[in-house]
């Protein structure tokens, strides 16, 4: 009871970042488990699991939103934010733990909210559905501002904002991001439950249960879209930088264009939520917009790739995962252009196009990002690095895997769009193949995961390994032993001073942010400056 | 204030240099309130930032923000709405207007004790939190008579859409004041001496912005609620 108790009012940020993460886990495999009823449904239908196309489209609902606000928003912001964002800034707590632990309870309270509103029947199971998701929304609000007000007012002394990690730069801006879209969303729940409970008429009501039920899902999804990438660009740059042991290229282009992703994701959503259907010109300022979240996604892309180029990369699981991102990202980001196109063919919902594209940017290439920083976080939160060898055995199953599955699902968008002549039926033999195809896919993602259930399980039974505490030689000040919050510690440089080992003559090729100045040896005099500069492009 | 540091510094080299670098303060210092900076003379009060106590501030503003675009989202469906051909207009009750004053008053009487608590006078300054503690109930009272108006002329939550809107948003307002109500009573009743991390000038600083937004806010909606309609 006691133990029960104390779990309750916990409130240090790596405990309850551990539960977010923890969350998101059960939820991840809730949510695969309903993928694959769904795959089942669609090969064969008829009533196995789901009776009626009324249940499908709420087991669509729970995961979707199981996959998108519990993973995709949670995990990167939540779950890995709260756990790192006050060590890699020299502060020993978030601003206010009291709200860390409201912003966890709502959330856990939410999530059962989410799946309980599955088993009502539909008009009530959405009223359900809605106010959990303002209360998620809330409690994310609240966790944006902790975070927010964390990175402005608790850094260490010198952490200046040049020497902000990626990571937190990313946090800190998808924070303010947070502020302004979960608040708008709330009020948008509030409006709903309003119409369904109090008969007001906010919204003029559309069709069937079905299509509502989809809209919502996508009105909601959209404002995410980026809020659960923003984070993931972040982990993967710090990644980038520290398994390429080179600084990060072009470091203040790639706070500017995470700003940019944030202001562009927010416009964007707000004209198309607000505006659309308003004017002939909504659609057009919509896509223009749309069409403009390729700019800062290109310099993001030039950042990695120039980072990567002329490295000694050092290709662990963490990194597979994180090269495993960019790919996905730029696959799915290539289909975007297609989609933000205001002439294209009234793409509904339901569409398979829109489908895989949104699973590969969002879904997958996220919860790669996910996979990577738990690969590289790992020691430091359990003491233990994960097994290597499995890891790598679980990136290539699964990366095989979500191509084979999310590729065919364009290809059968596109097969749909296709002009055919009359007569001729959509549900020929390709069809059939390219569905069958998918089902196999899915069940071999699905089983791959098994390895990394044994990998995280075969890891947590081994005793913590005191030669772990860094293990990927990593200048961020979470790897460096500090007494947080202490008057003493001082960072004196960014997070990304990597530079070849004969720079200092010894072994080490990079300097924690910590390490007072005069650690620095004079350069041998042999070594010519020029030739390999400390930090081309950073400022720090 | 980190950033006047310099300035100070500067006045004070000037002086230094016009008096020969007497000991004694500059005169015009002398006659500066009890919250004026005296240069580095005496020891210096601990700022916010030093003493941690900047992350209220910087939160309450953030909240602002965050409450803002809540409330913004409301008034955009509000705008889209009213185009609609089952819109129907109806006069606002007119308790409103009285309740908008007594807001506004209470608006006033935080700052007067803010004022008598930068003087020291902490007698004062219970009296005039108490007052704006009176007020901002009276504001709550007020808007369920103005609600119960309404329901008498006949406009429910879900007769039209323009009463819909009038509801949510004396709700959502009413929801976010109940919130600075708590506030204020925790700046009265709660003992800053235990709190480390939190004084009471602090304290009264951030409730008051609060109050202010809120106050600035309900304007906003009753001149939404009256020229919109």
């Amino acid at each position: 009871m006691r133990l029960f108790r104390s779990s309750l009012v916990a409130s240090d940020h790596k405990v309850i970042g551990l539960r977010y993460l923890w969350l998101a886990l059960v939820s991840v495999f809730l949510g695969m488990i309903t993928s694959l009823v769904m795959r089942i449904q669609l090969l064969w239908p008829g009533p196995h699991f789901v009776a009626s196309p009324d249940a499908y489209a709420s087991l669509t609902l729970v995961h979707g939103s199981l996959m998108v606000f519990v993973v995709l928003t949670c995990a990167p912001q939540a779950g890995f934010g709260t756990y790192f964002l006050p060590t890699q800034i020299g502060a020993s707590e978030m601003a206010f733990p009291k709200l860390t632990r409201l912003g966890f309870w709502l959330t856990a309270l939410s999530v059962i909210g989410m799946v309980v509103a599955f088993f009502y029947r539909p008009e009530t199971g959405l009223i359900v559905w809605l106010a959990s998701v303002a209360v998620f929304c809330v409690g994310a609000a609240l966790n944006a501002l902790n975070f927010a007000v964390t990175a402005i007012d608790l850094r260490a002394k010198g952490m200046t904002l040049p020497r902000m990690p990626i990571t937190v730069w990313a946090w800190f801006i998808n924070a303010v991001l947070s502020l302004l879209i979960f608040s708008t969303l709330v009020a948008a729940c509030v409006q709903l439950i309003c119409d369904g409970e109090a008969a007001t008429h906010f919204f003029v009501p559309t069709a069937s249960p079905i299509v509502a039920w989809q809209r919502l899902f996508w009105f909601f999804t959209q404002a995410q879209v980026y809020v659960a990438i923003l984070p993931c660009f972040g982990i993967v740059t710090h990644l980038v930088a520290t398994f390429a042991r080179k600084p990060v290229f072009a470091h203040r282009g790639v706070v500017l264009a995470l700003s940019a992703v944030g202001l562009c994701d927010f416009w964007t959503w707000g004209e198309h939520a607000f505006a659309a259907g308003l004017n002939p010109y909504a659609p057009l300022v919509f896509s223009m917009l749309a069409l403009s979240l390729g700019i800062p996604a290109s310099i993001l892309l030039i950042s990695w790739f120039a980072t990567l180029w002329d490295a000694k990369l050092r290709f662990s699981t963490a990194m597979l995962f994180a090269l495993g991102f960019i790919s996905l990202f730029v696959s799915g980001g290539l289909t975007g252009l297609l989609l933000a196109r205001a002439k294209f063919p009234d793409s509904t919902v339901g569409d398979a196009l829109v489908n895989g594209h949104y699973h590969l940017v969002m879904g997958i290439a996220s919860t790669f990002a996910m996979l990577a920083a738990l690969f590289f976080w790992f020691p430091k939160m359990f003491g233990h690095a994960l097994s290597e060898r499995l890891g790598k055995i679980h990136f290539w199953l699964t990366f095989a895997g979500v191509y084979l599955l999310f590729i065919p699902m364009h290809w059968l968008g596109l097969i749909s769009h296709l002009p055919l002549p009359a007569g001729v039926s959509t549900a020929n033999s390709l069809v059939l193949g390219l569905q069958l195809c998918i089902t196999f896919a899915t069940v071999i993602t699905i089983a791959a995961q098994g390895v990394f259930v044994l990998n995280v399980a075969v890891t947590l039974l081994r005793r913590a390994d005191a030669r772990d505490t860094n293990p990927w030689r990593a200048a961020s000040l979470e790897w460096t032993d500090f007494a947080a919050g202490s008057a003493g510690l001082t960072v004196h440089r960014g997070a990304y001073e990597f530079f070849p080992a004969e720079i200092r003559g010894g072994s080490d090729d990079f300097l924690p942010q910590n390490a007072p100045p005069t650690d620095i040896l004079p350069p041998p005099p042999a070594f010519n400056p020029g030739a390999a500069p400390l930090n081309p492009l950073g400022s720090t | 204030m980190p950033g006047t540091d310099v300035l100070d510094e500067l006045d004070l080299v000037v002086e230094d240099i016009g008096r020969g670098g007497g000991g004694k303060p500059p005169e015009r210092d002398e006659h500066r309130g009890g919250g004026g900076d005296d240069g580095s003379f005496r020891p210096r009060r601990p700022s916010p930032s030093q003493s941690g106590q900047r992350r209220y501030q910087t939160a309450i503003l953030l909240g602002m923000v965050s409450i803002c675009m809540f409330f913004m989202a409301l008034s955009a469906a509000f705008l889209v709405r009213k185009t609609g051909k089952d819109w129907v207009n109806f006069r606002l009750p007119s308790i409103i207007w009285v309740n908008t004053i007594v807001l506004l008053t209470s608006s006033l009487t935080i700052d007067l004790a803010r004022r008598r608590l930068a003087l020291n006078d902490l007698v004062g300054f219970k009296m005039m939190w108490r007052a704006t503690t009176a007020l901002g109930v009276a504001f709550v009272v007020g808007q369920v008579v103005a609600w119960r108006d309404l329901v008498h002329m006949g406009f429910y939550v879900g007769s039209n859409p323009s009463s819909s809107f009038f509801y949510v948003f004396t709700a959502a307002h009413a929801a976010h004041l109940i919130g600075g109500i708590l506030a204020l009573f925790y700046v009265l009743f709660r003992d800053f001496r235990k709190i480390a991390r939190l004084s009471l000038p602090v304290a009264a600083e951030v409730t008051s912005y609060y109050w202010h937004f809120m106050d600035g806010l309900w304007l906003f909606l009753v001149a939404l609620l009256f020229f919109g309609a």
